[in-house]
């Protein structure tokens, strides 16, 4: 940046304004702060703007930004960014680092960073969570045509980023409570955070059984929209009779010639309009009272593939020939970092709390499918992710 | 230089991960989209003995190879 004058327009009230300051501050900006509410200053703002209404208003020398974003602040001060600053972020301690960016943490952390709480939201995987590798999801509030689980995850990621929430690509490895701060083992090295959202979620179960190491990746699948493409034309055996199964497998209808779903119970537990799509896909067919026991693979075209399940349908054996096989038989809560934390979970590995979403450690919160009691539906995980950031700010409130 | 090639299909969101991962590091690479290039499955398969996506291929200064499956932060960390 040249030695350009450094203006900012905005009111306390103002959220963006906020965020922009603490942007701005955090750079380390020298820059005149106005306040619209002195009806001058408005003016003043208005006649150098093309009479805009909008706040915050940027000025760095004459040009001018409403509400600029990340980008228009690293074009203009990235000379200001030093490998000190980024070397203090490790060493900062946070007021919340939210463990796992999907859903949960997401909608957590608009609610924290908009309410001038400082958060870091770690993800060792995809921006979104399980939900950011879905096809389609019918059933979240607002989307009258349904949406696309990367579309979604990206609107929520902007939203939280836009209030100055940051998202680190990495893992936390451990945690633990000492005094009053949660210490953190992580990729990106040790860190302090005053409170802990746990929202690492859920992942898809393994069927364990013979063939599924084997010939995982190579036949075996728990992601239709990564791997879905391998199979144009092919045939495949989905399991499961959930709503993922079900969503899955019409979405990979788009490649396949043939799928047949297998079915443990005599039932499905999806929900009805997935049914009647289901039913009236002639690509699908479905089959109750069925289990898959192993895959059989071999070589084809050079290539080692799975070529056969074998299953039981109503107590006898059965045979699906078949090009690939794609699991969605349920998820289990990912926890295994918080072994040595003393953080509770119940006996099937889900994080216990209370109806604040509180866990049994002061100052770690749990909210999103990994906590015990969850719907494990994105609605749900949005709506305790914003439950969990009110707790939070109570307790960030109390700890000061 | 090492040479990097991601390949990907039109909807795994775990390939963007691995671009986005890229990008953030300033590092240049190529795209093979397997929706486009069904011709090219064969490919992946000899490279990284896998029929899934992501798979991140570098070629080194020595004309030796890594093979990344998945979007594997650590692996790709230590190899890129």
């Amino acid at each position: 940046m040249s030695n350009k004058t450094v203006v900012m327009y905005g009111a306390t009230w103002c959220s963006y304004c906020r965020a922009l300051k603490k942007k701005l501050d955090s750079i380390g900006i020298s820059y005149q702060y106005k306040d619209v509410d002195d009806p001058g200053i408005r003016a003043e703002m208005n006649a150098k703007t093309e009479n805009n209404q909008t706040i915050p208003v940027l000025f760095v020398g004459t040009d001018y930004w409403i509400n600029p974003g990340q980008e228009i602040l690293d074009a203009q001060f990235s000379n200001n960014y030093t490998d000190e600053d980024e070397q203090k972020g490790e060493k900062t301690l946070h007021d919340v680092i939210m463990i796992g960016a999907g859903p949960t943490s997401l909608a957590a952390a608009v609610y924290t960073s908009r309410e001038d709480i400082e958060t870091l939201i770690f993800e060792k995987g995809v921006i979104g969570g399980l939900a950011a590798i879905t096809d389609k999801i019918d059933n979240y509030p607002g989307f009258e045509e349904g949406i696309e689980g990367l579309q979604l995850a990206e609107k929520l990621q902007k939203q939280a980023e836009r209030f100055g929430a940051k998202i680190e690509l990495g893992e936390v490895q451990s945690l633990k409570k000492e005094g009053d701060y949660i210490n953190l083992q992580t990729t990106s090295g040790e860190m302090t955070a005053k409170s802990i959202l746990i929202g690492t979620g859920s992942e898809w179960k393994k069927i364990n059984i013979p063939g599924e190491k084997e010939f995982y990746g190579r036949g075996v699948h728990n992601c239709a929209t990564c791997d879905g493409p391998f199979y144009r034309d092919k045939k495949l055996v989905v399991v499961g009779g959930g709503n993922s199964s079900a969503q899955e497998a019409l979405f990979l209808t788009k490649f396949a010639k043939h799928i047949d779903i297998l079915i443990r119970k005599d039932k499905w537990r999806a929900s009805d309009v997935l049914i009647r799509e289901i039913k009236d896909n002639d690509k699908i067919t479905v089959h109750f009272n069925t289990t898959a026991d192993e895959i059989i693979g071999g070589e084809v075209d050079g290539m080692t593939k799975v070529t056969k399940v074998i299953g039981t349908k109503n107590d006898k054996k059965i045979d699906f020939i078949t090009d690939g096989i794609f699991v969605f038989i349920g998820l289990r809560p990912v926890t295994e970092y918080l072994k040595g934390s003393g953080v509770k979970v119940d006996d099937k590995g889900f994080v216990i709390t209370d109806k604040k979403l509180k866990t049994n450690i002061e100052g770690i919160f749990c909210a999103g499918d990994v906590r015990s009691g969850a719907t494990m539906q994105i609605a749900s995980a949005v709506g305790e992710g914003a439950s969990a950031a009110l707790s939070i700010r109570e307790y960030l409130g109390a700890l000061k | 230089m090492k040479k990097i090639t991601v390949y990907t299909t039109n909807t795994c969101g775990y390939c963007k991960m691995v671009k986005k991962w890229l990008d953030s590091k300033g590092v240049k690479y190529n795209v093979i989209n397997l929706d486009d290039h069904p011709e090219k499955q064969k490919e992946i398969y000899e490279k990284s003995g896998a029929l899934t996506v992501p798979v991140t291929l570098i070629e080194k200064e020595d004309k030796t190879e890594e093979v990344v499956i998945g979007f594997n932060l650590s692996r790709l960390a230590s190899v890129v």
